[in-house]
């Protein structure tokens, strides 16, 4: 290809030529790593480039289109495809748990010890008294005290009211882990333990 | 004409014997699903001013009950359960394993174990009829034999039996926690992930802290249905402080009875959280017995001052 060949194609990438004369181009197969070379530079003069580059892109969608059927109708969209479960991004994360190799009675402690000091003084200055407490499952969920004498307990000092509210927390935090440590056993096969006799 | 009265019935049939169903069916017919079919259920769990959007997925593999549940929203927190091995995966944390029979924090367990076991303490009633994530329900009302405990209501799918929607309320009607699922999907095989779980060596079951048999405590009273499921002695996890310990479930509602030496700060004699989780404390002489659980605070005081020891 000449000089004035590829001035062609560079007018062509800048749209200085008419439909005809693109036709033209279209048909020249060799202008057409020109073509992309061209808009490639442009890209790049504006900053446009993306950050990986297929360079061989207009190749492999040449190869893709002559591969694709010709279409008569509008395609339906297949039921099914709406219906595949989508690989969320947990399965990565399955991969990266089998490093973790700490001592599982650490990490019950973990669990449930959640004692939010940062938070604490915070609460201190709030009308009503909010413990904060980890659900079973979700984020730290604070809890206000409805009833209950403490807040008409003005003789409290301050200290006693945080020990208060840690024996509480620690009281509810037991109480959820249990709800998870509890949930194998079921009420026939507590065969181990003495069941209680309860009078009515 | 009469082709078509013939076609018309042959059409309603099915529809016949879910009319005749008793509520109990209903639910039975939910467990069943719960721990048979395979689906996943994209749902909003509402509770006190949180709102978590939640995708829940169960299938069987190999005779095996596969579940993952996947919080969508804020650090990754999911959980994993393996036949009988729960295994929670969170971020702040090395993932665990437990021994558990389903994945605890959504619908409570019960639900997908047998309904019968709950007759003692609740009722089951048949409601009406709503469209819920664009599918018809069936409300089932599982109403409190007596005013000790909450009462719960779940809409159950009218082709799976699976939960549209779970309501649970106290007394007098009021909201604590609400279940609304946004998406159900029934599958016909096993997703990937429940595959990949599968395959995935999970961390053992953790060792239970040892648990001491513990005193002979009895109570005088307890409300209809209620059993001891645990008792020992341990340690509070964040306190250290070493308990007596007794769990107690009707079934769907479970109470953790705790008795302490008194510490030096006054428990609450009764304190109730937004969630319906309530405490209540009874003081004996220098010792305490601390109730906790989801039921009324009245009920867990009543059952403070009922223990008495052999």
């Amino acid at each position: 290809m000449d000089k004035l060949g590829q001035e062609w194609v560079s007018a062509a990438v800048d749209g200085e030529v008419d439909e005809q004369a693109l036709a033209e181009l279209a048909a020249n197969k060799d202008s057409h790593e020109q073509w992309r070379d061209y808009h490639m530079i442009g890209d790049a003069m504006r900053g446009e480039l993306p950050k990986t580059m297929n360079l061989d892109l207009s190749a492999s969608i040449a190869a893709a289109i002559e591969l694709e059927p010709a279409i008569l109708a509008p395609a339906q969209p297949k039921l099914e495809e709406t219906q595949v479960t989508k690989k969320s991004n947990v399965i990565p994360m399955f991969k990266q748990f089998g490093q973790y190799a700490i001592a599982a009675s650490v990490a019950l402690v973990a669990v449930i010890g959640v004692q939010n000091y940062s938070q604490e003084t915070a609460i201190d200055a709030s009308p009503l008294p909010v413990l904060n407490t980890r659900p079973l499952v979700g984020s730290v969920t604070p809890v206000s005290l409805q009833t209950g004498p403490v807040q008409q307990n003005q003789g409290f000092s301050n200290v006693q009211m945080k020990e208060q509210r840690q024996r509480i927390n620690a009281y509810i935090q037991d109480h959820m882990l249990q709800q998870r440590l509890n949930n194998g056993v079921k009420i026939e096969d507590n065969s181990g333990v003495d069941s209680i006799p309860v009078s009515n | 004409m009469r082709l078509f009265l013939l076609a018309l019935l042959v059409l309603h049939f099915p529809a016949m014997a879910q009319e005749d169903m008793s509520a109990k069916a209903w639910l039975e017919n939910m467990s069943q699903a719960l721990r048979e079919q395979e689906y996943k259920i994209s749902l909003i769990q509402l509770q006190a001013d949180h709102i978590r959007p939640l995708v829940y997925i169960h299938g069987k593999i190999e005779d095996k009950e596969v579940a993952f549940l996947e919080h969508l929203n804020g650090p990754p927190k999911n959980a994993v359960r393996v036949g009988n091995t729960v295994t929670f995966i969170e971020h702040d944390q090395p993932a665990y394993s437990i021994n558990a029979s389903r994945i605890q924090g959504i619908l409570p367990p019960a639900f997908a174990g047998d309904i019968s076991a709950l007759e003692s303490g609740y009722q089951f009633v048949l409601g009406g009829r709503s469209r819920l994530a664009g599918r018809p329900g069936q409300l089932v009302r599982i109403i409190p034999v007596d005013g000790f405990r909450y009462g719960y209501q779940v809409w159950l799918d009218m082709d799976t039996f699976l939960p549209l929607r779970y309501d649970m309320l106290t007394q007098d009607k009021q909201l604590l926690e609400q279940i609304l699922v946004v998406e159900l999907l029934v599958l016909d095989d096993v997703p990937a992930i429940l595959n990949e779980a599968y395959k995935q060596p999970w961390p053992g079951v953790i060792a239970q802290p040892t648990r001491d048999a513990g005193d002979n405590w009895k109570f005088k009273w307890l409300p209809e249905g209620f059993n001891v499921l645990v008792k020992d002695s341990h340690r509070l996890m964040g306190s250290h402080e070493a308990v007596e310990y007794i769990a107690l479930s009707d079934g769907i509602a479970n109470i953790s009875v705790y008795v302490a030496r008194a510490g030096d700060a006054v428990m609450p004699e009764e304190l109730v959280t937004r969630n319906g989780l309530s405490l209540a404390t009874e003081r004996i002489g220098n010792a305490e017995v601390v109730a906790v659980g989801k039921v009324p605070a009245e009920t867990l005081s009543r059952i403070a001052k009922s223990i008495t020891i052999e």
